[in-house]
């Protein structure tokens, strides 16, 4: 291939994308260890942990708490419930399996905003309006699409041999999902429920409609409604809040990144 | 054990069925019925809300917010994810692709990790950064970007549209660099050499070998990322709440604003909920459909 003298210009190209993408977050660091943080931009001149040390008391605490109970519960939830749906589809055939898949597909990319509306009247009819249980099912309603695409293309690896086998030797079919399937397909099922958890910890909209009491609010909408309270905003702990927040988001994407990938190249390839 | 017919295999989707149908479908159908009645968060029409027929969706036909969200939102769409992500994201793939290039995974992280953060911490650093007191400012100030003509400014209130959508290329562009690059790899290097002999410069390979063969991912890109950024609600709304005034509100925010804050106009506002569904729905199925067919 002829060489074309251009490394100069790609290494202007990527000084410029480097600024883009990373200069967003300076602010975000530096101001959750400045003492005197702001709205504003400036180096700190002394450096504090407080910031990090106030987070885990108080309401930020208390958003803590409420976030990890959504996630917990709505990814565990939407893990049981996709296992059982992936399992079928893998290794049952009836009609109207293929209408299924699509179906999936289009309540995965469905707005949320389309069915938070309308949801929020249905939970306050039945009285259950402002409660975590509310946002623990809207959730897990909402991970279920792709929770069982996950699944699904996961047990379409495991060979039925195995289960097979199994059930010659006199498992029933339960036992032999429990015993065989369900051991080989635990890397799958730790995938679905962190997707699942880290889905549930960034939301922001369900919560936002279904919850008004300040108490219950997870992290993301404690964020918005102190954000909101001009003048009196403590940005440092805020920052502070915000990076905590993040990191298990972080962690699961960061591990997960060739997995993502991957799923993400099935798009295009096919 | 081969495929087989069985009672046990519906047994077992059903609790995931009734889920999905109980708190996603029902709620969306739901919606379409409350937007033919005056249903309101307050007032009379909170208790009894009355059936009005199309009544909601004439006054939003009438309603030049309405029409004004639109037009916001497309434009944000347009620049943001058609041309914003898409553009950038097939450079960095083909930059990814460079091998004599050092310092290729600090850029993809930082692309990676703009995309995972929670939406809201994405909004709140964006508000500090494009304030007026900002680092934004100061970068503009320092790489004398003024003989450009931009100017430093508080960008959030002067020139809202243009930064959440800016934002929303900074959000957005992995999942499109992702693609492209995955794209990129399944094109046989054998073509590049044998172009390459046959005097190709670097223009016409891009040109002739990677853009057509690119095309079905490109494709593939833009009606996800037109779904996705049509239905963008959390960063934006960090950032600017669609104001000032309605400069930045965008569709999500419109119907947000007109169920939550007064007059409370929930029937109103599910009308503009469910064109929003229909829209979205005929791009999902020009998806699943372009996916079956293949690319022609």
């Amino acid at each position: 291939m002829r060489k074309v003298k251009d490394k100069p210009l790609i290494y202007l190209f990527m000084a410029l994308l480097a600024l883009f993408f990373l200069a967003p977050f300076t602010w975000l660091i530096l101001s959750s260890v400045d003492p005197k943080a702001d709205i504003r931009f400036r180096i700190p001149s002394s450096i504090t942990l407080n910031h990090y040390a106030k987070v885990l008391t108080g309401r930020t605490f208390t958003w803590i708490v409420n976030s990890s109970i959504i996630s917990l519960a709505s990814a565990t939830l939407a893990t049981l419930l996709s296992v059982l749906a992936s399992y079928s589809l893998t290794r049952y055939k009836f009609k109207g399996r293929e209408a299924l898949v699509d179906f999936f597909v289009i309540l995965r990319l469905m707005p949320v905003m389309v069915v938070v509306l309308p949801i929020m009247i249905i939970f306050a009819r039945i009285g259950i309006l402002d409660t975590l249980f509310s946002v623990i099912l809207l959730e897990t309603a909402l991970e279920l699409p792709f929770s069982v695409m996950i699944g699904s293309s996961y047990f379409e690896t495991i060979p039925t041999d195995f289960e097979e086998a199994a059930m010659i030797d006199g498992c029933n079919r339960f036992l032999a999902f429990l015993r065989v399937t369900l051991p080989l397909s635990l890397p799958g099922l730790v995938t679905i429920w962190l997707l699942a958890f880290v889905t549930a910890w960034g939301d922001f909209l369900v919560p936002l409609f279904l919850l008004r009491t300040p108490d219950k609010f997870p992290v993301s909408v404690g964020i918005y409604m102190v954000f909101g309270e001009h003048g009196t905003v403590n940005y440092g702990l805020l920052s502070a809040l915000s990076i905590i927040y993040s990191i298990p988001v972080l962690v699961v994407f960061l591990l997960m990144r060739k997995y993502l990938t991957k799923g993400i190249a099935g798009l295009a390839i096919r | 054990m081969k495929l087989r017919s069985s009672y046990l295999g519906i047994i077992l989707l059903l609790p995931a069925l009734a889920v999905m149908l109980a708190f996603v479908v029902f709620p969306t159908i739901w919606g379409v019925v409350m937007s033919m009645t005056n249903a309101s968060l307050v007032g009379i029409g909170a208790a009894h809300p009355r059936f009005i027929g199309l009544n909601n969706y004439i006054s939003l036909l009438r309603d030049s917010r309405f029409y004004h969200s639109l037009s916001v939102t497309v434009i944000f769409t347009v620049f943001s994810a058609l041309i914003g992500q898409v553009a950038l994201g097939l450079a960095l793939a083909l930059l990814m692709r460079r091998k004599d290039i050092k310092g290729k995974s600090v850029i993809a992280t930082a692309v990676f990790i703009s995309w995972v953060i929670p939406e809201v911490v994405a909004g709140y650093m964006w508000g500090s950064y494009a304030s007026r007191e900002g680092l934004l400012n100061l970068i503009i100030k320092a790489l004398r970007l003024d003989r450009l003509g931009i100017e430093p400014t508080n960008w959030l209130f002067y020139k809202p549209l243009e930064t959440i959508t800016i934002a929303n290329v900074w959000r957005g562009t992995a999942f499109s660099m992702i693609l492209f690059s995955a794209a990129l790899e399944s094109i046989p290097n054998f073509l590049y050499e044998a172009s390459s002999l046959d005097g190709a410069s670097s223009w016409d390979r891009f040109r002739y070998i990677t853009l057509p063969l690119l095309a079905p991912a490109i494709l593939t890109d833009l009606i996800l990322i037109t779904i996705w950024t049509f239905s963008v609600f959390t960063m934006p709304f960090i950032m600017t709440g669609g104001g000032p005034g309605t400069r930045s509100e965008l569709w999500t925010i419109y119907i947000y604003r007109q169920a939550l804050l007064p007059p409370y106009e929930i029937g109103y506002a599910a009308a503009a909920a469910t064109l929003m569904f229909l829209f979205t729905l005929v791009l999902i199925v020009a998806y699943i459909t372009v996916l079956k067919r293949g690319w022609g």
